[in-house]
């Protein structure tokens, strides 16, 4: 199974090897091709070790040393089991679509080779991400996607726009990583270790407080690179990157990360209940948050970016609950439809010359039927509806939610769960129904490739059908992760799936019947709730005017003021007060015979009248 | 090879007096071919060294002054081992990329002079021979950047001369002070420094004299406040000079650091960590934010290089095997790190005669291979996983947590901060569209500067993968001198604060 295990991890770096070999040459298919094929052999890999460990066996290597010092022992080891599994499986597979999707959708782009070698190595940092046996590997992973980010958000660099957005994506996500590390740092104090299996061996005789700390400070990693409020602002920003890296790092991928730290970590986070009901909280706050965002956003991306934020509030709020293996769930059945919803977004997005207002659209449903039904399909599984697979996983969360008596979070998530199913209809309808307002601006869409359609196909399979592997799920991660029963009365549980469904349907039927009438009156962008979500309620300019402004004026004044003025200047003062001195002083040596004697006068006037005032017999 | 060291030493400053006779046509060749053997000797002394060995190896003795107790005494442990072979490498590296095209006979043999100083510093264990050298390395780079320098060269010298040297004359006070304590507690005078870490001072003694050493090697770490000659010399060095500087002549005084007062000097190090990590954090938070104000590239690296020894000193004091190892294995990144950065701000430089920000943008399209290096340095500078530079950082903060946690984070915002200057560089360098036409048909790196910046490269990620062959003897030196100074300090507080390895290393 080892072998399984390094093709699995390595398959993708070759990949991007091979990719980075013709960076800075003309395009070049076999790139794309080879990328591509390596993503499958790695996905096959997975497989295997998917079904290998569905037996209740778990693979573990360790690769080489890595770090050694003092105390501190670090190496390279990397550990399959169900949950790094299905992580393996869910990263695999989305890469794999991707990639080759992306040989359609980057056709004309003169950077098609840098483009794959950057994707391939996003998946392999994933894989490391995910495969670690401790927490130092798992933030080299951490690290190498955050780079991979950056990379691909400003894949078009020429941009102001989109290499602003990588930084910010990049700096972001470092803020939280810093926390991350003092985590690190804890655990290695206290636990004397950073291999996961020692630690978590270790959770029982640890106090409660450290415990704490230690969860505390993991948990604000996981906040950067889930892009949590009040670290959420990058993502949005982060659409400015080629579509399918939206689909594959920022929706299906990387941003679920903190995700699965948690899960990881579960046996910490499973005895600390304050932070695991903070994380519920802050979850179920950034679900209805996001989503009122996207409720008015008139960018494709952008709303399907929010969408991805809101869904991974939900996810926080599963795994904040205890219920770690509904939140991989749903992180597994939100990876497949959301990575369907963006790479249909890039269809239309080819189709319409890269113009990302929806309003300018419309219509569309007859130029690309294809690609219409598979959002819609995307749209019903994210809105929750049965049987697409979103239905089953969030239908769960709020179930968990209920039944643990949290009805606060229930109330949020289920309202959530209505705006959810309004703003992604908003969408389908603008986009695809209605008015055909892009021949207004000179729009001539077309169809997407039949190879980009086939390529997205196996998504929208499972899209549609995940949800139905709920049981065999649950069967399989069984081992790992702690496996709730819920004890609802069945008429309080066919109630909550009624009403939660009824809000979405709810939701959908608003969408369509509004904007099949031409939307909402103009009156209401007038209202000061329209302007605050759709100015995203201020706070990219609330960061930018009380912390990139400043900062960057305080490093100035440190510069200029502080550094030169102040600093430097009593350095230069020190040393000009001495050569003024000896300057002063040189007149006692000045050559001229009559000068010379009067300060030989003065000398021994001075010297007389020190050995009179000092002389010992006074 | 008895004399390995003392060829080491010798060996470049013979051979730079030979440079004079040689042709100016084959100076350059000369240069290369001489750092080159000295290069290969250096990994000869590493090959035939004995990681598994804690203390000096390869020692030579030769009494120069028996009656002031002075001799001509070398040694090398895992410690100085590898800053000697930065020292040959940087100094190799920095010849092959040489770009300087007046009086190059000069530059080659100044460089060559200024490599024996370096070896001389670093393997000497005599106070007076290491004095010697300590301040003999002054004479090369002042050279080199008064004659080779831009406008202000001369005010950039002589500022980079008087202040170090101001204060290494405080640390030579310091010197003859501690000799004369070791003549009055044994009745013979030493000047050696592995002799002096045996003797055990009482606390006021141990506290003026650490002051007296740590000021003369925190003006050459640079530490803040006696940090702002540094942007001057940068400012006006030529490339090769500033590669040196940043690479190597930094180290002195952390590696100064670690050898002289915390064996020396254990309680009054631990009392004064708090002093110490204060001015460090100002350094690592303050130096960054000044970078990232900067307009001229080759400031930004350079601030950025005086933030990242903020963290080398914070590892130092962590009293832990954990920090003092990360410390001296980040002094090695950084050498390499900021040598490399230093050089890619040459190369453009060299095309551009300017090194403003505001001139460039756009240069990934036009120049792809030098965005390329540039990129993986910066983010080797800014610290990521599977580069030098981490396990450098990562073990000095881990260290320092045990410390003080709070200063840790503190120190920490160093990761954010670097992020911040140094993609903003980026940024306004690469990225974007081309604005100057100057720029549009800027030549892409060529073979030499090629081949010097990808080993640069080779080694920062094969060490960011796999420290264990430097790693390794660093941390048995470091694991020694720990307990030596837990065995040696005589207050409760440093017995408590210098921990030798305390976690036991689970079997493997």
């Amino acid at each position: 199974m080892e072998a399984y295990l390094y093709t699995a991890l390595f398959a993708p770096f070759v990949g991007s090897l091979f990719a980075a070999m013709f960076s800075n040459r003309p395009k070049n298919l076999v790139a794309g091709i080879a990328a591509s094929t390596l993503l499958f052999v790695s996905w096959i890999s997975s497989v295997v070790l998917l079904l290998h460990v569905a037996h209740g066996e778990v693979v573990h290597v360790k690769m080489m040393d890595w770090i050694q010092a003092g105390g501190l022992a670090i190496p390279f080891g990397f550990v399959v089991d169900q949950v790094s599994a299905t992580m393996m499986f869910v990263v695999t597979t989305v890469s794999t679509v991707v990639h080759v999707y992306s040989i359609g959708y980057m056709d004309h782009d003169k950077s098609f080779n840098r483009f794959f070698a950057w994707l391939s190595a996003f998946v392999f940092s994933m894989m490391i991400l995910v495969m670690s046996d401790n927490f130092a590997g798992l933030f080299i992973g951490w690290e190498g996607v955050g780079l991979c980010s950056w990379a691909l958000i400003g894949f078009w660099y020429e941009r102001d726009s989109a290499s602003w957005a990588a930084s910010e994506a990049f700096i972001m996500n470092r803020i939280a990583d810093l926390g991350m590390l003092i985590g690190i740092f804890l655990v290695y104090w206290n636990f004397g270790s950073l291999q996961y299996d020692v630690v978590f061996s270790q959770v029982n005789g640890m106090e409660s407080s450290i415990l704490m700390l230690v969860t505390a400070f993991l948990f604000i990693g996981a906040m950067g690179k889930s892009a949590q409020f009040p670290l959420h602002t990058w993502l949005a920003d982060a659409m400015e990157g080629p579509t399918p890296v939206s689909a594959l790092i920022h929706a299906a991928t990387m941003v679920t990360a903190g995700v699965y730290l948690v899960i990881r970590a579960n046996p910490l986070y499973g005895e600390v209940p304050e932070v695991s009901h903070f994380i519920a909280g802050l979850g179920a706050f950034v679900a209805i948050f996001a989503a009122s965002m996207a409720l008015v956003n008139r960018d494709l991306k952008r709303i399907i970016a929010y969408s991805t934020l809101s869904q991974l509030g939900y996810m926080f709020v599963a795994a904040g609950l205890g219920a770690y293996w509904i939140a991989l769930f749903h992180l597994m059945t939100h990876a497949f439809f959301k990575a369907l919803l963006f790479l249909g977004a890039g269809n239309v997005m080819h189709a319409m010359n890269d113009e990302l207002d929806i309003f300018k659209m419309g219509g569309l449903a007859k130029k690309m039927k294809w690609t219409m039904i598979m959002m819609t399909l995307a749209s019903l599984a994210l809105a929750g509806i049965y049987p697409f697979a979103g239905f089953f996983s969030k239908d769960k969360i709020l179930e968990a939610a209920f039944a643990t008596e949290h009805y606060v979070l229930w109330t949020t998530l289920w309202v959530t769960a209505g705006l959810t199913a309004f703003y992604s209809f908003r969408l389908v309808m603008l986009v695809f129904f209605g008015e055909e307002r892009y021949k207004i601006f000179g729009f001539h869409p077309h169809e997407a490739y039949k190879y980009m359609l086939w390529a997205m196909a196996p998504l929208a399979v499972l899209a549609v059908i995940a949800g139905f592997f709920e049981h065999d799920f649950v069967h399989f991660v069984s081992n790992m992760l702690p496996i709730e029963e819920y004890h609802v009365s069945s008429s309080t549980f066919w109630t909550l799936v009624a009403v939660t469904l009824g809000i979405a349907v709810t939701g959908i039927a608003v969408a369509v019947f509004a904007y099949s009438r031409g939307g909402f009156s103009k009156k209401l962008e007038k209202t000061f709730i329209y302007k605050l979500l759709f100015n995203q309620y201020y706070i990219p300019k609330l960061y930018d005017d009380f912390i990139c402004k400043p900062y960057a004026e305080i490093s100035r004044i440190f510069w200029k003021d502080l550094d030169l003025k102040v600093v430097d200047a009593t350095v230069d003062l020190i040393a000009g007060t001495i050569y003024k001195l000896g300057m002063v002083s040189r007149v006692v040596q000045s050559g001229n015979l009559s000068n010379m004697l009067r300060w030989m006068g003065v000398g021994l006037l001075a010297l007389l009248l020190a050995a009179i005032l000092y002389s010992p017999i006074r | 090879m008895d004399h390995i060291l003392s060829v080491l030493v010798f060996f470049p400053a013979v051979a730079a007096l030979l440079g004079f006779v040689v042709s100016k046509d084959s100076i350059r060749a000369y240069g290369i071919s001489v750092a080159l053997i000295e290069f290969l000797l250096s990994i000869w002394l590493w090959m035939s060294f004995d990681g598994g060995y804690p203390g000096m190896q390869f020692v030579e003795m030769l009494p120069l002054i028996p009656s002031f107790g002075i001799s001509y005494y070398l040694g090398v442990d895992g410690i100085s081992l590898f800053i000697v072979i930065l020292s040959t490498f940087i100094t190799l590296i920095g010849l092959i990329a040489l770009s300087v095209k007046n009086d190059i006979k000069n530059m080659i043999i100044s460089l060559l002079f200024l490599e024996m100083t370096m070896v001389g510093v670093f393997v000497s264990l005599d106070a007076i021979v290491f004095y010697v050298f300590w301040e003999l390395s002054l004479v090369p780079m002042l050279y080199i950047i008064g004659a080779w320098g831009g406008n202000l060269r001369i005010y950039a010298a002589v500022k980079f001369f008087l202040y170090t040297f101001a204060g290494s004359l405080i640390m030579l006070v310091g010197m003859l002070v501690m000799a004369y304590l070791y003549y009055q507690a044994t009745g013979v005078w030493s000047f050696s420094i592995t002799e002096w870490h045996r003797l055990i001072l009482p606390m006021n003694y141990q506290i003026w004299l650490f002051v007296a050493f740590f000021i003369g090697l925190a003006i050459k770490v640079p530490m803040f406040p006696f940090h702002t000659w540094l942007p001057y010399a940068h400012g006006q060095a030529p490339t090769i000079g500033s590669i040196i500087l940043a690479a190597v002549l930094l180290k002195m005084g952390t590696y100064g650091l670690v050898r002289l007062p915390l064996p020396m000097f254990p309680d009054a190090s631990v009392y004064m960590i708090t002093p110490v990590a204060v001015l460090s954090l100002i350094m690592i938070i303050y130096t960054a934010m000044v970078a990232y104000a900067q307009e001229d590239m080759k400031q930004v690296v350079a601030y950025s290089s005086i933030s990242h020894m903020g963290v080398i000193v914070l590892g130092t004091f962590a009293m832990n095997p954990e920090g003092i190892s990360g410390s001296v294995f980040f002094m090695l990144s950084h050498g390499i790190v900021s040598g490399a950065l230093f050089m890619l701000v040459g190369v453009i430089y060299d095309r551009r005669q300017t090194k403003l920000m505001s001139e460039f943008g756009g240069l990934a399209k036009v120049m792809p291979r030098y965005a390329t290096i540039m990129g993986i340095m910066v983010m080797a500078s800014v610290g990521l996983p599977l580069t030098m530079s981490f396990v450098g950082e990562f073990l000095s903060l881990v260290g320092f947590y045990q410390v003080s946690p709070v200063m840790t984070i503190l120190a920490g915002t160093s990761i954010i901060l670097g992020a911040v200057y140094m993609l903003s560089l980026y940024r306004k360098s690469f990225f974007g569209e081309v604005v100057h036409e100057k720029n549009r048909d800027l030549e892409d790196l060529n073979g030499k500067e090629s081949m010097a910046l990808w080993s640069l490269v080779l080694v920062t990620v094969w060490l960011g993968i796999y420290p264990k062959p430097v790693l390794g003897p660093i941390n048995n030196s470091v694991e020694s001198l720990v307990s030596f100074m837990h065995e040696k300090s005589i207050t409760d507080e440093a017995k408590k604060v210098i921990k030798p390895t305390v976690i036991e290393r689970e079997a493997e």
